[in-house]
């Protein structure tokens, strides 16, 4: 049997919620299967303020093993880097937040303000996430950190992080089997395609048929500020809630992945130049691809035009 | 006889984000309690200057359990600034969702966190009911939580089906919403909603939705509770037996004045009904004194800062002009929480489904106030029973979506002008406002007022207590190492910190 503690420093419990949604396996059948045990989550956990307590020494002097450390929210250092902002019992978060890492086999950072401080980074409450200030390597744990199983924090972006991610997360560290991460150390295994693959405006996308207002069928990236090309996920492969993505309900992709999520840009808006987008599809050739979507436009079939194929 | 008050702080598990209560107990009673919100998240930081629909993708973040709702509150303030008219399917398919948002909340929060607390086994192992209640509500296995967290899981697909994902997506916004479901996806909502209405009905409730809303009175209810071994062993009848023994029908009453801001406005064409005859949505809004109805008037609505850590000027003040700088923390004077003090016409007001009962003049919860008061018991039974309201016009509203698809479901609005705009709406807790001003097509303010801001507020500037500050004095305190009955009056408000954590402007 592993243990495993929910940590829930700043954030909004979104990925809580998220996680709920879980579908193979349901939550409480993900805990059962794969023989864990959870010590300690703020929402799904009914022990006592004294227990809880008794339970924090006993990790922190090493007689309860804490197997696996999950953190979702930002870890908060404001004001002035006390972290008075976030107290648990008077006392600033980020040292509970220190101690329980220090022990723990495997840290997982759930969400993007775990992973890379989110909302409150950058701001007044002075948020970082556990291992990166959003691209900065450092965070609350520091550039070396490394849990007892010799990884370091194991990055699972998103705003929320998908269910089957956290999910999948979860039975990977449990069998300890090995995740290759990227340089922002999120595991490759649902971060190495972009949002953009296996949206269903994809073809709108490569004919260049455009969207300038909501409720269209054309593509978001142009106009609409959709992130999809510019940031990987897993959006799209992996529905959401067993039934869709925010693109495919007409909603950009805001690339809630990305460790300087969210930008400071407006949201709904796409930055370009002359209809370019400034930031184009990652990897691309900017001379190629414009070159490349005025053909794609003018040779767009007839049905994308009349926008008649559904997404 | 003397008698010697202890003091407690007692943390809050179970709730979003932070939460400590310090409460004086003399003679195993709490004779007075301060309310601590712990954390600041300081997220108008990032508002202030923002691209006007900014809102829709950022509010959101407040809060997990309603992010929706957040964005619901976001979209009407533009609806508002831009002067748009929406079309019925918006309005419907808003509705549908918001809807689907505040089940799952009500759901999840009577069982997987209300509940939960009958497990507690030193305060309840001689509690004649504990076994069945662990087998029931025991943590991520008990049979009631595994299939609370299957239902409601599936009834969240349909905000997936017309939002793209939940939570956190931003299909609603000024003029209608992003996107159209096409047919075959809302007759699988039609029917995601069937199965989920027949498990309420007969896990929940026991009984139809229709058997239950014959339950007018204490009286009635007594009956319903002989009537058939269903309706004792359901949610609701378990929940009720096992409170009245622990005794949550004798305290954890409130200051009796209940807050509303309506919610689900009805469409142009629709079979739907307001539950007060006259008003434009279906819940209703208003402001319960004593025995009085009062119109709400979005003007009687200010914030006072006197206990909260925040710059003291203006200490009162409308959430339009609220300037929020933090200032302070740890443990000095007056200020004890992050969590401003909302009044409404200066007093301190409860919101939440039972105020909502209380507003939509349901005659069982009338008639139980009457005859209890606003106990912890009755406030729980408020929200269990509350998808029984909400599911019949969910059912209507999803048929009206699929006769009337071709019908538009977007108003264009190409930008959004300068202005000042609100959006009030009723979350799954309670009245959530957020009111936003655009100057120079930036956001130059956003101020939100959240439910539990409300419920869990600090005292203010005449001292008054909040609503749960108040209904925590004269609850029993067995054991202070396990105050779960403390834990039962606040649970009662389903408290949500996260969101009553402020948002606040950037002190640059
Ligand atoms: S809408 Fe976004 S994700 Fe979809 S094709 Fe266009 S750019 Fe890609």
């Amino acid at each position: 049997m592993k243990t495993v503690y929910w940590l829930q420093g700043g954030g909004c419990g979104g990925d809580t919620y998220s996680l709920l949604s879980s579908d193979f396996m349901d939550v409480s059948e993900l805990f059962t299967t794969l023989d864990l045990k959870l010590l300690w989550h703020p929402s799904l956990c009914s022990i006592d303020p004294a227990a809880h307590e008794r339970l924090l020494t006993d990790i922190a002097s090493g007689t309860t093993p804490l197997d696996i450390l999950m953190v979702e929210g930002s870890i908060i250092f404001g004001p002035a880097g006390t972290g008075m902002f976030d107290t648990f019992r008077g006392r600033a978060k980020k040292e509970l937040c220190h101690t329980l890492a220090s022990h723990a086999r495997y840290v997982v950072a759930v969400g993007t303000c775990a992973a890379f401080g989110g909302f409150g980074a950058g701001h007044a409450i002075e948020a970082t996430g556990l291992q990166f200030t959003k691209k900065k390597k450092g965070g609350a744990l520091g550039r070396e950190f490394v849990s007892g199983s010799g990884m370091p924090v194991i990055n699972l972006a998103g705003c929320p992080c998908h269910h089957d991610v956290i999910a999948g997360a979860l039975m990977a560290v449990a069998s300890d089997v090995p995740l290759e991460l990227d340089r922002f150390q999120r595991p490759l295994e649902w971060y190495n395609t972009m949002v953009h693959q296996g949206c269903t405006r994809n073809e709108y996308h490569e004919y260049r048929v455009e969207e300038s207002d909501f409720g269209e069928m054309g593509c978001l990236f142009f106009h609409m500020g959709c992130a999809g090309p510019l940031v990987p996920g897993p959006c799209n492969k992996l529905l959401w809630n067993r039934h869709s993505s925010k693109p495919r309900a007409g909603v950009p992709c805001f690339g809630c992945t990305s460790p300087d999520f969210p930008k400071s840009n407006p949201f709904f808006h796409t930055p370009n130049i002359e209809g370019i987008p400034l930031e184009l599809p990652k990897g691309v050739n900017r001379a190629h691809y414009m070159v490349y979507k005025g053909m794609a436009a003018e040779a767009a079939p007839e049905r994308l035009k009349k926008r008649s194929a559904k997404v | 006889m003397s008698s010697e008050t202890k003091k407690i702080d007692i943390p809050f598990n179970r709730v979003e984000g932070d939460l400590e209560v310090k409460v004086d107990v003399t003679d195993d009673t709490i004779t007075d309690a301060w309310s601590c919100g712990t954390m600041y998240r300081g997220f108008e930081a990032m508002m202030t200057g923002r691209g006007p629909l900014d809102g829709l993708v950022i509010t959101p973040r407040i809060c997990g359990i309603c992010s929706l709702t957040h964005l619901n509150a976001a979209a009407v303030a533009l609806d508002r600034i831009a002067q748009v008219t929406l079309p019925d399917n918006a309005i419907r398919l808003r509705n549908v969702a918001l809807m689907a948002e505040t089940i799952q909340s009500d759901l999840r929060q009577a069982v997987l966190m209300y509940m939960a607390d009958f497990t507690n086994h030193k305060a309840y192992q001689k509690h004649p009911l504990f076994k069945e209640a662990v087998a029931r509500y025991q943590m991520l296995s008990g049979s009631s939580v595994v299939e609370v967290i299957r239902k409601t899981k599936r009834l969240i697909e349909i905000i997936a089906i017309i939002g793209g994902q939940w939570p956190h997506t931003s299909f609603m916004v000024p003029g209608g919403v992003t996107s159209i479901p096409y047919v075959p996806k809302l007759m699988q909502s039609r029917l995601i909603f069937n199965r989920f209405l027949e498990w309420y009905e007969k896990k929940v409730l026991g009984c139809t939705i229709a058997r239950w809303q014959a339950v007018t009175t204490r009286k009635e209810l007594a009956q319903w509770f002989e009537e058939r071994p269903e309706h004792r062993d359901s949610e609701v009848g378990f929940f009720i037996r096992f409170a009245e023994k622990a005794g949550l029908d004798t305290y954890g009453r409130g200051n009796d004045h209940f807050l509303c801001f309506g919610n689900f406005p009805l469409p142009k064409d629709t079979a739907v009904t307001p539950r007060v005859p006259g008003t434009d949505q279906l819940t209703t809004p208003g402001f319960f004194r004593e025995t009085e109805y009062l119109a709400l008037d979005a003007a009687s609505i200010k914030e006072d800062i006197t206990c909260s850590w925040f710059e003291q000027k203006p200490v009162v003040s409308h959430p339009f002009d609220s300037v929020t700088r933090p200032y302070a923390s740890g443990n000095m004077g007056k200020p004890y929480s992050w969590v401003k003090a909302p009044r409404y016409d200066g007093l301190p007001a409860e919101t939440g489904p039972l105020a909502e009962a209380v507003m939509d003049r349901v005659p069982l919860f009338l008639d139980l106030i009457r005859n209890t008061g606003a106990t912890a018991l009755v406030r729980q039974l408020a929200r269990i029973t509350r998808p029984a309201r909400l599911l019949p016009d969910m059912g209507t509203w999803i048929d009206e979506l699929l006769a009337h698809h071709a019908d538009p479901f977007y108003t264009p609005v190409k930008t959004i002008p300068d202005g000042q705009g609100a959006g009030m709406i009723q979350a799954a807790r309670g009245a959530l406002g957020h009111w936003v001003t655009i100057e120079n097509s930036k956001i130059s303010n956003y101020q939100v007022i959240t439910p539990t801001a409300w419920n869990g507020s600090p005292r203010d500037g005449q001292n008054q207590p909040g609503p749960w500050e108040s209904a925590l004095k004269g609850t029993p305190v067995k054991d202070p190492d396990n105050p779960v009955e403390a834990g039962h009056v606040i649970r009662s408000f389903d408290p949500c910190m996260v969101c009553a954590v402020h948002i606040v402007k950037n002190e640059k």
